[in-house]
C-alpha cells in the first residue's frame, strides 16, 4: 500500500513537474524507493549490485552476518589443498565503495509483512518497500549427526577446512563413507564432484582404500555419463557408488553410520543432509500451507512469493524447479533486480525472461567437465522451462575444461561481487 | 533550490525531464537477456579473465557468432549450447546491446571493470 502510494505519488509529481507548476524538488522531497536483501550470498550480491547499478536512484540495503562471503564454487579444492581459502573468499567492500550499497553487519531474524519491516538480531528495525530473501539453504537433522564433528561443508567456510582435516587424517588403507541427500539439493553435480576429488586426492597419497558413495536417489543426479565413466574407470578401485542408499543415523562416537542396507564402519565421513529453504523463509511462511513444500514458490517473471506479496525470493531458497547453482542464482537475481526496476516505475515485470546454469566440475587434479542448461519462460504453464538442445554436459572430462573452469569463476565472482 | 528552478526552466527543463522519465522507466530493450552473458564474460561485456570480451564488439559478429554457433552445435563447447537457448530475435537484441552499450551512457553511474581479456578464445569455428 504504502509503496503503491509512494509511486502514485512519484507518477503525479512527474506528471506535474512536466506541466510545469510544480518544481521537480517536490519529487526529490519524495524518499527513494527502498529495496532491502536479506544475504549476500550469489543472489543476494548480485540482486543488491545490479538494482544499484541500473538505477541508482533506489536505496539498496543488504544485511548480511558475515564480513565477506565463502564461495562453494572451487571449495572442493580447497579441501584436496589445490587452492587456499583466499581464492573462495569474495568481500563486500565493492558493493558498498562502486555501487553504493548500504552493508547492515548483522542477521535478519524477523519479517513483519503488514508493516512491511525486518528486524536483527542487534534489534534494529529496516523498512522495506520490496524485501529480497536470499539466505540460501538449511539442512533437516540427522539423528546423531553432529556437524562440529562431522561438518557437512555444504555452506563453506571453517567446515571446508575442517572437511579437509578430515580427508587428510584417513589413515591408509581406510573407509571414507560420503552421502549425497535427495534431490533437490545445492549443486547438482557437486556431491559427486566431491566424491571423485576425494577418490583422486587419496589416490595421489598413495593412501587410498574405499570411497563409499550412499546416494539416497535412485542414479547419479547430473552428468551421469561423466560421473559413472569416472567411477567406473578411472576411480574403480576406489569408489564403490551405492544408490538408493539413505543414511539414517550416525554413532561416530562408534565411527558407525546407519543407512537403509545396515550400519557402516568408515575412518572418515562426509554426510550432506537433505536440504530446504533457508530458515527465514519458512519462519516468515512463504513456503504456504502444505508441510511438503521445501522451497518458496514464486512467480519466475519477478521471483515475488505467491504466498506473500512485495516478498521476492532468489538462489537456493526459490521453488521454480530450476537448478539451485551460483550462475542461476546471479541469472535470477537479474531477472528480479529488472523487476524491480520496472515495479518502481509502475511496469509490469519483462514477459520473456530467461536464465541460464553453468557449473564447471573438477574430475581429477587436472581435468574437469562441465554442466549447462538455459531455461526460458513458458507463457502456457507460467514455469521456467528448460530450452531444447541446452542441456548438456561435457563429453569428456579435459584439460581445457579445467582451464575454462578458472576464468568462469573468476567472471562469476566478480560480475555478483565487484 | 534556486538554481535548480533556473534549471528547469526551458530546454534543460524537458531534458532533465526526460533523464528523469528514462531513469524511471522501460530498461533499454537487450539489457536484462545481454546481463545472462556477464556470469561468463563480465559485467557489461568487460570480461576479467579468461574469457572473451563482449563489450564493443560489433552487432554483426556478435550476432553471426551466436546465430552460427547454434546452427552447428559442437558437444564439446558449452557456448554453443548458451547459443541454443535464445532465437534469432533475442540473439539480435543482445548483440545490438553490446555493440552499443559501451558508447551510449546508460543510467549506471558506475565505470566498467578494468580489465584484461587474456585470453581471447574463439568458440566459433576452430
Ligand atoms: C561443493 C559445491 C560446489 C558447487 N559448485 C558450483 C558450480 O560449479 N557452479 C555453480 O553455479 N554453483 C555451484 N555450487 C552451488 C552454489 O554454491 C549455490 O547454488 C549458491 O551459493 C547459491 O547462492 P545463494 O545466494 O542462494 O545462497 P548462499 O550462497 O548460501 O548465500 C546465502 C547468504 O545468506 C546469508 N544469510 C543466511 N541467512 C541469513 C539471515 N537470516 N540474515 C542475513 N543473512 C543471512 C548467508 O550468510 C549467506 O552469505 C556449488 C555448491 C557446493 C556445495
Amino acid at each position: 500500500m504504502f509503496s503503491h502510494n509512494r509511486r502514485k505519488l512519484l507518477q503525479a509529481s512527474g506528471a506535474l513537474a512536466a506541466a510545469g507548476s510544480v518544481p521537480l524538488l517536490a519529487r526529490a522531497q519524495v524518499a527513494a524507493p527502498r529495496v532491502v536483501v536479506i544475504g549476500g550470498g550469489f543472489a543476494g550480491a548480485t540482486l543488491a549490485k545490479y538494482v544499484r547499478m541500473w538505477n541508482p536512484k533506489i536505496q539498496v540495503t543488504l544485511i548480511e552476518p558475515n564480513p565477506s562471503h565463502v564461495s562453494c564454487i572451487l571449495s572442493n579444492l580447497v579441501m584436496t589443498g589445490a587452492l587456499g581459502m583466499n581464492a573462495i573468499t569474495l568481500r563486500y567492500d565493492t558493493l558498498r565503495s562502486k555501487y553504493g550499497v548500504s552493508l547492515v553487519a548483522d542477521r535478519a531474524v524477523g519479517i513483519d509483512a503488514v508493516n512491511r519491516i525486518v528486524t536483527t538480531q542487534n534489534g534494529s528495525r529496516i523498512p522495506y518497500d520490496k524485501l529480497v530473501l536470499a539466505p540460501g539453504i538449511d539442512f533437516d537433522a540427522v539423528p546423531g549427526l553432529d556437524t562440529a564433528v562431522l561438518p557437512h561443508a555444504w555452506q563453506a567456510g571453517p567446515q571446508t577446512l575442517a572437511l579437509k582435516g578430515q580427508l587428510d587424517a584417513v589413515p591408509a588403507g581406510g573407509t571414507f563413507v560420503m552421502s549425497i541427500p535427495p534431490a533437490p539439493y545445492r549443486c547438482p553435480p557437486g556431491p559427486y564432484e566431491r566424491a571423485c576429488l576425494l577418490a583422486d586426492s587419496l589416490l595421489r597419497r598413495r593412501r587410498a582404500g574405499r570411497v563409499i558413495v550412499l546416494d539416497a536417489n535412485n542414479d547419479v543426479v547430473a552428468e551421469p555419463h561423466t560421473f559413472h565413466t569416472a567411477f567406473r574407470t578411472t576411480y574403480a578401485s576406489v569408489i564403490e557408488y551405492r544408490p538408493n542408499s539413505v543414511v539414517s543415523s550416525v554413532d561416530w562416537a562408534n565411527k558407525t553410520i546407519h543407512t537403509n542396507w545396515g550400519p557402516i564402519r568408515a575412518d572418515g565421513a562426509n554426510i550432506i543432509p537433505p536440504q530446504k529453504a533457508g530458515k527465514l523463509v519458512v519462519a516468515a511462511g512463504l513456503l504456504g500451507t502444505n508441510p511438503a513444500t521445501r522451497w518458496a514458490p514464486v512467480n519466475p517473471l519477478s521471483y515475488e512469493s505467491t504466498v506473500v506479496p512485495h516478498i521476492h525470493v532468489i538462489g537456493d531458497s526459490q521453488g521454480t524447479g530450476q537448478p539451485k547453482s551460483g550462475h542461476m542464482a546471479n541469472s535470477q537475481a537479474k531477472v528480479c533486480a529488472d523487476a524491480l526496476i520496472r515495479y518502481f516505475a509502475g511496469e509490469a515485470p519483462d514477459p520473456a525472461p530467461m536464465t541460464s546454469s553453468a557449473c564447471y566440475s573438477p574430475i581429477t587434479s587436472k581435468t574437469a567437465s562441465w554442466l549447462t542448461v538455459v531455461f526460458g519462460y513458458d507463457a502456457a504453464t507460467g514455469l521456467m522451462k528448460p530450452v531444447p538442445n541446452t542441456l548438456a554436459e561435457a563429453p569428456a572430462p579435459s584439460g581445457d575444461h579445467y582451464e575454462d573452469m578458472f576464468g568462469w569463476a573468476n567472471n562469476l565472482f566478480a560480475d555478483s561481487f565487484s | 533550490m534556486k538554481q535548480i528552478r533556473k534549471y528547469l526552466s526551458g530546454a534543460s527543463a524537458l531534458a532533465l525531464l526526460m533523464a528523469t522519465a528514462a531513469a524511471h522507466g522501460a530498461p533499454p530493450a537487450g539489457r536484462l537477456l545481454a546481463s545472462q552473458c556477464a556470469q561468463c564474460h563480465g559485467t557489461n561485456g568487460q570480461a576479467v579473465s579468461g574469457m572473451e570480451k563482449l563489450a564493443g564488439e560489433s552487432e554483426g559478429e556478435i550476432y553471426k557468432e551466436l546465430i552460427e554457433m547454434k546452427a552447428r552445435i559442437k558437444p564439446d563447447e558449452i557456448m554453443h549450447r548458451q547459443a541454443a537457448g535464445y532465437t534469432d530475435a533475442q540473439i539480435r537484441l543482445i548483440a545490438r546491446y553490446f555493440a552499443t552499450s559501451g558508447k551510449v551512457s546508460t543510467t549506471t553511474s558506475t565505470t566498467p571493470t578494468t580489465g584484461t581479456a587474456s585470453r581471447n578464445k574463439s568458440r566459433g569455428d576452430d
